[in-house]
């Protein structure tokens, strides 16, 4: 076979592929792949379309009016389970996005009655009085999954000790100007904006909870992945070496900050964006740090890699916190969500190292996850809501 | 009589589709307040069919909703055709999105869909202008072009004249393919 005819065998069976992102700092290497000749390298013309809701991005990714998609983790993987509105569907991720990047922060009126550690939420938590109301984005998603964890890892049982709430990141600015939440989860620039308007502190980075911890993906359903493997490949091809070129140095973040900034893409003010994305933090309490685990893009393909660990993370999540009544044969629908054999052929060609589908990671509360036991893993929390049925009762149900 | 809680909080007017369904004679309530009480208003309203515009960022709490009710006697499921999933493109191309209390007949829903459809202003001509054509051929071809003038102007390798322009587009908010018409430009301009 000739060097021409291989490449005519890979070429993309679909060249213009539309592309959902929601208005978040971290889809800016979707972005950049899209504007900055990364997707034309590899054959592909990429439309961008904004959403305004996680729901609408995910009906649109199923009734195919988008191809692929900035998505959240557990959005992918709650579809793959018929978790929410849409009907159980195979899903596929075809690469992680980003690691770390979200953080939750508390309302004025709590900073200004001292609450700001852990041990004062929990005390505030417990008090008789009016309940504590957090807000995160999307019932299945990251930011509940993060908030969730955290607060758990508090002593704060957060579907019990307080009462959880979905508002759309754009919105929780007013939420808490209008008193109406006492925290929240969210990703950037939601959180820098909070801090940088006085309205409040940052508690916690996400990395602070899980250093280096997954957060969006690129996602489409396994239907578009079956019939259009070489435009999948090829977009995690553009994506891939979007990322690359964004971790390469502190002048392409800070381009890509300005570039994302746009009306057409992020709409934020470049001052809401830029100090997190480069890892310079302030929490409004008069800390300010260069974290160690800022939001990144690429890290050598160590971000991008869809570890089966990671995917199988979210459903253990799901279990622990009753959204899964039964445990799901969490290691054989990872293995069919995760694209590891396309990012594999992405990635090499790219000379990007490939690191092992199971990654070992040592989270906030001293619990180590590295993939294995997930159904022990989901019940080894102190806290949680499993709700199983009596294993008596299940029996006699047959 | 089918009861329709109407979701008013995008710069979509609802009025006429308001008026029109209760001439199709439907109950509405139409509501427009903060999100977070959506929940709540849904707990009060009870209704058995809820009308959301499909770019509401509120439809992420219509999610809350019916992962929370799933356990209630009366479950709220988003409405999807099972018999024509064409049903559901429709209805995301025209904007709306429909939940409804399980267990009611696709075919008692259909008009309202109908009446929903028809009514809710139309944004397609904006979203023509977002669909970019399909020109990466020949944006490669000058991008290309653009990166061999750079590389003599500047005398530098093919990847930092890429970073360059890069950087210059990016900084600008503008694509890869504007900046390399400038640089194509400028070069003509002075005669290179």
């Amino acid at each position: 076979m000739t060097q021409h005819d291989i490449s005519r065998s890979d070429a993309p069976e679909k060249r213009v592929l539309n592309i959902g992102f929601m208005a978040l700092t971290d889809a800016a290497s979707i972005i950049v792949a899209a504007t900055q000749g990364f997707a034309e390298k590899h054959g592909l013309t990429l439309n961008l379309q904004r959403q305004a809701s996680w729901a609408t991005l995910r009906d649109k990714l199923l009734s195919g009016e988008l191809d692929a998609a900035h998505s959240l983790y557990g959005l992918i993987y709650g579809v793959q389970l018929g978790l929410g509105g849409a009907a159980a569907t195979d899903m596929a991720v075809l690469m992680g996005l980003n690691q770390n990047g979200q953080s939750i922060n508390l309302s004025p009126d709590l900073q200004h009655a001292g609450v700001s550690s852990g041990e004062a939420l929990h005390a505030r938590a417990h008090q008789s009085g009016a309940r504590l109301t957090f807000a995160q984005t999307f019932p299945t998603g990251t930011h509940a999954m993060w908030l969730y964890y955290w607060l758990a890892s508090q002593g704060i049982h957060p579907l019990e000790d307080v009462d959880s709430v979905v508002v759309p990141p754009p919105q929780m600015l007013a939420h808490l100007k209008a008193r109406r939440i006492d925290g929240f989860c969210v990703g950037e620039p939601w959180s820098a904006q909070a801090v940088d308007e006085q309205l409040g502190c940052t508690l916690a980075t996400s990395q602070s909870i899980w250093p280096d911890h997954p957060e969006k993906v690129l996602g489409c359903t396994r239907a578009f992945v079956q019939q259009h493997p070489n435009s999948a490949r090829a977009l995690i091809k553009a994506v891939l070496e979007a990322s690359r070129f964004i971790d390469e140095s502190e002048d392409n973040k800070c381009s890509t900050a300005q570039l994302i900034s746009a009306c057409d893409y992020v709409d934020a003010p470049l001052s809401a964006i830029q100090p997190r994305f480069l890892g310079r933090y302030q929490d409004g309490l008069g800390h300010a740090w260069l974290d160690a685990h800022p939001l990144r893009f690429h890290a050598k393909g160590v971000v991008n890699m869809p570890y089966l660990s990671d995917g199988i993370w979210f459903m253990t999540q799901f279990r622990r916190w009753g959204l899964l009544r039964d445990d799901p044969d969490y290691l054989t629908i990872a293995q069919q969500v995760q694209q590891l054999e396309l990012y594999r052929q992405a990635a090499e060609a790219l000379d990007i190292e490939v690191p092992a589908a199971m990654r070992s990671s040592l989270l906030l509360d001293g619990k180590t996850w590295d993939g294995s036991n997930p159904a022990a893993y989901a019940r080894s929390f102190d806290l949680h809501a499993l709700a199983d049925a009596p294993a008596s009762a299940r029996l006699e149900s047959r | 009589m089918l009861r329709i809680l109407l979701i008013n909080d995008t710069p979509k007017k609802v009025g006429r589709l308001k008026s029109a369904l209760i001439e199709a004679g439907f109950e509405v309530i139409d509501e427009s307040g903060l999100t977070i009480d959506l929940p709540e208003r849904v707990e009060a309203v009870r209704p058995d069919v809820v009308l959301i515009d499909t770019e509401s960022p509120s439809r992420d709490v219509m999610e809350q909703v019916v992962l929370v009710s799933r356990d209630q006697p009366r479950p709220i499921v988003m409405f999807t055709d099972e018999h024509d999933p064409g049903v559901m493109r429709q209805a995301i191309q025209s904007g709306v999105s429909a939940y409804i209390v399980e267990g009611i007949h696709a075919e008692r829903l259909q008009p309202i869909l109908d009446v929903a459809m028809a009514r809710f202003e139309s944004d397609q001509a904006l979203r023509a202008q977002l669909q970019a054509r399909d020109a990466q051929l020949a944006e490669r071809k000058r991008v290309e072009l653009a990166k061999g003038l750079l590389m003599k102007m500047k005398n530098c390798n093919e990847e930092e004249a890429y970073t360059l322009m890069r950087r210059q587009a990016m900084s600008r908010q503008q694509k890869l393919a504007q900046v390399a018409e400038q640089i194509i430009a400028m070069h003509d301009m002075l005669g290179g």
